[in-house]
């Protein structure tokens, strides 16, 4: 039984939706041949019912995993580009002018998957923030199998293609074999965790800055709405949030507003203690 | 850095790298490392190694897949493909192979051109295979070999 | 936008052209160093971009990017290495006689372009 275009068409708006990624007609042996190991997973015999299934109970679990399978494997470090700039030309400037006295900055990468973001934050860190303060990333996946992978900081040269600076390269890793590992220079700063972003948190000391980036998208509105809820309660009031790039707070959580961070943009709470940072751009 | 021989496990993620980002990119169809019914050298590409390390790099495939090379890495038609456009395929394609192969090996490597031969097998005399991919792509068979010369290189 | 793609190999070429042609470069080639010079000197107007490969008779990459980084005429044009050349020996050397960035080969067309949007050269922020 092969699918149907009702169910290419579904999958293809889920993807869309999701990752941005348009899957055209014509890319039908595209879904057969990727879905086929998840339909086998789910002891469904064709992809057609697989499908079918996903559209009758739709879980954000199973979507994520669809999405996944659909779109490119490879994550890549300085996704988007502009929020690590942002982070070093507005963010940690603005942090440092204020944290005077304890001379510590907190970041928190939630939903790190294989660690490029971690790593990225790191290399943008070490390179800015100077040795008399310290810095610390939390980096937090719900999946062990990720956490194990991100902590080994090992990757391949595809992987180290994807949008890594040639000069952070050679500073930061080492060849391995046919693959680069991160510096322990570069690791240190990192403290991986398991967390599961659905459900309470633990308590812990709370971020200047939080990446939460391309993570809500998979969850409905309830679900991105008690998240937000969580992440915030481990925000300083006057700390930054970081999302995805197609993602907002809009019509989620209204104590948090968009505000310029270099050229991009970043969220803040309203009733934080500064609502106007000092050293942040002019809007428009 | 510390310089081991390559293994077979090296040599199948080097093919697999090599496959999915200029002849399968989009997963449909991969390279498999397992043995086709029978392998075929009727045509053959390599690349040699000289430096601190010396020997070849070869691919061997049947040239129903040495068309389907040169048709998805020219972005050419299947029917399109000329003899030329094999020879280019192929040979660009041991030499990316080859390369990464030298990135495994000891310090300082150099890379030869490469040497595509079509309906004839290469014969390399006095040397040992270090590691060896037997695998299928769409139902052909695609060999890749490391080759270490085994001459004792004379000095002066 | 202009891109030279210079490389040996007609595979390459033909690689590296589709990709920066759907970006919306006009995209001119050279197989070797030399011939790559040759046309700079002649071409009214530089390229923004070219691809480099390092092993090339006549004149590698490594000397084409030292003799176009010597000149003050082609200041304007970025240099970004597309090479097997993997060790990291290679790559530091390659940045020291400034290459402005650099792509192990194999890659997929995702990793060029997301290295082109890194130095502000992809048109209209596309992904291919």
């Amino acid at each position: 039984m092969s699918l149907t275009a009702q169910e290419f068409a579904y999958i293809s708006g889920l993807v869309r939706r999701d990752s941005a990624i348009v899957l055209d007609t014509g890319k039908e042996y595209l879904v057969e041949a990727r879905l086929l190991p998840l339909a086998r997973q789910s002891g469904l015999p064709s992809v057609s019912e697989f499908v079918s299934r996903a559209q009758q109970r739709p879980e954000p679990d199973l979507h994520r995993k669809i999405v996944d399978a659909l779109t490119t494997n490879e994550t890549s470090w300085f996704r988007d580009g502009e929020p690590f700039a942002a982070l070093a030309t507005t963010i940690v400037p603005d942090l440092m002018a204020r944290r005077t006295g304890a001379r510590n900055l907190r970041i928190w990468s939630a939903a790190c998957s294989s660690g490029q973001e971690p790593y990225t934050i790191s290399m943008v860190l070490g390179d800015i923030v100077p040795a008399a303060w310290n810095y610390e990333i939390v980096a937090t996946d719900i999946s062990t199998e990720m956490l194990t992978r991100a902590e080994a900081g090992c990757y391949s040269q595809l992987e180290v293609n994807r949008g890594l600076p040639a000069n952070m390269l050679v500073r930061h890793f080492e060849r391995d074999g046919a693959n680069w590992r991160v510096s322990p220079a570069l690791r240190k700063p990192i403290t991986f965790k398991r967390m599961n972003l659905a459900a309470p948190l633990p308590v812990l000391p709370q971020f200047d800055v939080i990446f939460l980036r391309n993570v809500l998208i998979y969850f409905d509105v309830e679900t991105k709405r008690s998240v937000l809820q969580r992440v915030s309660s481990l925000l300083r009031p006057d700390g930054w949030l970081f999302l995805g790039a197609a993602e907002t707070t809009l019509g989620i959580d209204d104590r948090f507003e968009r505000v310029p961070a270099g050229r991009t943009s970043a969220y803040r709470l309203r009733d934080g203690k500064n609502t106007a940072p000092t050293g942040a751009q002019e809007k428009g | 850095m510390n310089h081991t021989t390559p293994t077979d496990d090296d040599l199948r993620v080097i093919a697999e790298q090599v496959w999915s980002s200029y002849l399968d990119l989009d997963g449909a169809s991969p390279l498999i490392a397992k043995p086709a019914d029978a392998p075929s050298h009727e045509v053959c590409a390599s690349v040699s190694v000289t430096g601190a390390w010396r020997g070849h790099v070869v691919v061997r495939c049947s040239a129903a897949a040495s068309r389907n090379a040169a048709a998805a890495l020219l972005g050419v038609e299947l029917d399109d493909v000329t003899p030329d456009d094999v020879t280019d395929a192929l040979g660009e394609l041991a030499n990316i192979i080859g390369g990464n192969v030298k990135s495994l090996l000891p310090e300082p490597c150099a890379l030869s051109l490469p040497h595509v031969l079509v309906h004839g097998e290469s014969g390399y005399p006095q040397v040992m295979e270090v590691c060896g991919l037997e695998a299928t792509w769409l139902d052909e068979p695609v060999t890749v070999s490391v080759l270490e010369s085994t001459v004792v290189e004379r000095v002066g | 936008m202009h891109a030279m793609v210079i490389d040996d190999s007609r595979a390459m070429r033909l690689i590296l052209k589709r990709i920066a042609g759907q970006l919306g470069f006009e995209v001119s080639e050279a197989a070797n160093g030399k011939e790559a010079l040759d046309l700079l000197a002649a071409a009214d107007n530089p390229p923004e971009l070219a691809l480099v490969d390092w092993n090339m008779p006549e004149m590698n990459g490594l000397e084409f990017v030292t003799a176009v980084r010597a000149d003050p005429r082609y200041r304007g044009i970025t240099l970004m290495m597309v090479t097997t050349e993997g060790e990291q020996s290679q790559i530091v050397r390659a940045l020291a006689a400034g290459a402005h960035e650099y792509v192990i080969k194999p890659f997929t067309p995702d990793a060029i372009v997301e290295k082109l949007a890194l130095l502000g050269l992809v048109p209209n922020g596309a992904v291919a």
